[in-house]
């Protein structure tokens, strides 16, 4: 049962990678592709987390706790840059 | 001409390393391998092999890399340092939210980071990472208010220190059991997976994050401070 | 789980590939980042957990905000240009 939950909340979280990529490889401009990379890091930290219980062991986790910590910076430097800020 | 080229060259680079990269894993460990795995958690008791390597097996490669990250940083901020009479252009000042939010949450990025490099010897991270992590929690200060005040003096006697004190560790190896960087009597190996395990290693881990993070602080800041060419337009 | 590996591998080629044909210098710095990305997933599954948390910690910020400011500082500043 467990299998059949993380095989499923897996594909999922590959379905919205494939559209998150999409934007990020076709969006007219670069605010687009900016959001698509913030969409890109938060749909990662699942997939992250599925790779730690798949391989059962609990250290894995803290990578996708650093991901999910610093993930917003990235953005805020672009967002800072567009407006003439940084 | 170079439109065509740089594609066939590309491509013969990929089929060179599908060549040369074995895809499947080795059938059996290398004999250092070996004995990093049977005998790391016997000589160091900490739970994290990798750091006991980086750490104690492999001590003095790590006293290179952080000599090494010294060495190109300085190198990086003497380039871009203030100079008298430069005219920088006048940031966008932030909007509250990203000037409150970055407030408010440097302290918990900053403990994140500590974390981090504290607990080196029992989860997957280290003085690198952590330090990392420390300069990041600086950078997000300086994206929301790029001209604030800075201490830049503690930063650079956080730095110094920390790798003298990391030498003076190595010294203290020899002083008492007889080999630089040695990991043996010095400190008590402890209970295992404990916070005050495994003997020198957390203080050499705390040592090298805080060097980290206030180096990469100290060059962020540098490179968003680094002068445009004389009698710019402000 | 081999399918996510296989799309997390595509995804990484195909922005690799798309990252060297940008115009804009701002959108190919966020294709290397999600790369990073990527590359921090491929390092947990190949139980490396240190080099993926390294990866992390220095793509997430660093890289990206050192190559904004370099971006920054050597464009054009009468015409704004991204050269």
């Amino acid at each position: 049962m467990a299998e059949i939950i993380l095989v499923t909340a897996l594909g999922l979280a590959a379905v919205a990678l494939i559209m998150g990529l999409y934007r990020l490889l076709a969006g007219p401009c670069t605010v687009t592709r900016a959001i698509a990379l913030d969409l890109l890091t938060l749909i990662t930290i699942p997939l992250l987390v599925g790779a730690a219980v798949w391989a059962g062991r609990a250290v894995y986790v803290d990578v996708a706790l650093v991901y999910g910590i610093l993930a917003f910076l990235g953005v805020l430097a672009l967002a800072r840059y567009l407006e003439k800020g940084i | 001409m170079r439109q065509i080229l740089t594609p066939i060259v590309l491509l013969l680079l990929g089929a060179v390393l599908w060549q040369a990269v074995p895809f499947t894993a080795p059938a059996d460990i290398s004999e250092i391998g070996r004995r990093f795995v049977e005998f790391g958690v016997a000589d160091n008791r900490a739970a994290n092999i990798v750091t006991s390597v980086i750490v104690n097996y492999r001590g003095l490669d790590t006293l290179g890399e952080v000599s090494v990250l010294f060495l190109s940083v300085t190198g990086a901020i003497f380039v871009l340092r203030r100079r008298e009479g430069l005219i920088l252009a006048t940031p966008t000042p932030s909007s509250e939210l990203v000037a409150t939010g970055a407030r408010l949450l440097f302290g918990p990025i900053l403990l994140f980071g500590a974390y981090i490099f504290a607990h080196g010897h029992l989860t997957p991270g280290g003085g690198f990472q952590g330090g990392a992590i420390v300069a990041s929690s600086v950078l997000l200060l300086l994206l929301a208010d790029r001209d604030r005040a800075m201490a830049h003096n503690a930063l650079g006697w956080i730095e110094s220190m920390s790798g003298f004190l990391y030498v003076v560790v190595g010294m203290v190896g020899i002083a008492i059991a007889g080999s630089f960087l040695s990991n043996k009597g010095i400190l008590p190996l402890g209970l295992w997976n404990d916070l005050f395990s495994a003997g020198l290693i957390p203080v050499i881990y705390v040592l090298v994050g805080l060097k980290v993070g206030s180096e990469l602080a100290t060059l962020i800041d540098a490179m968003m401070h680094s002068g445009e060419k004389e009698g710019t337009q402000a | 789980m081999i399918f996510v590996d296989v799309l997390v591998c595509a995804a990484m080629i195909a922005t690799a590939i798309a990252a060297v044909f940008q115009r804009s210098l701002i959108s190919a710095v966020i294709m290397v980042g999600f790369i990073s990305l990527m590359v921090s997933y491929l390092f947990v599954r190949m139980d490396a957990p240190d080099v993926a948390m390294t990866e992390a910690a220095i793509a997430a910020g660093l890289t990206t905000v050192i190559f904004l400011i370099a971006i920054r500082r050597t464009e054009d500043t009468e015409s704004g240009d991204k050269e």
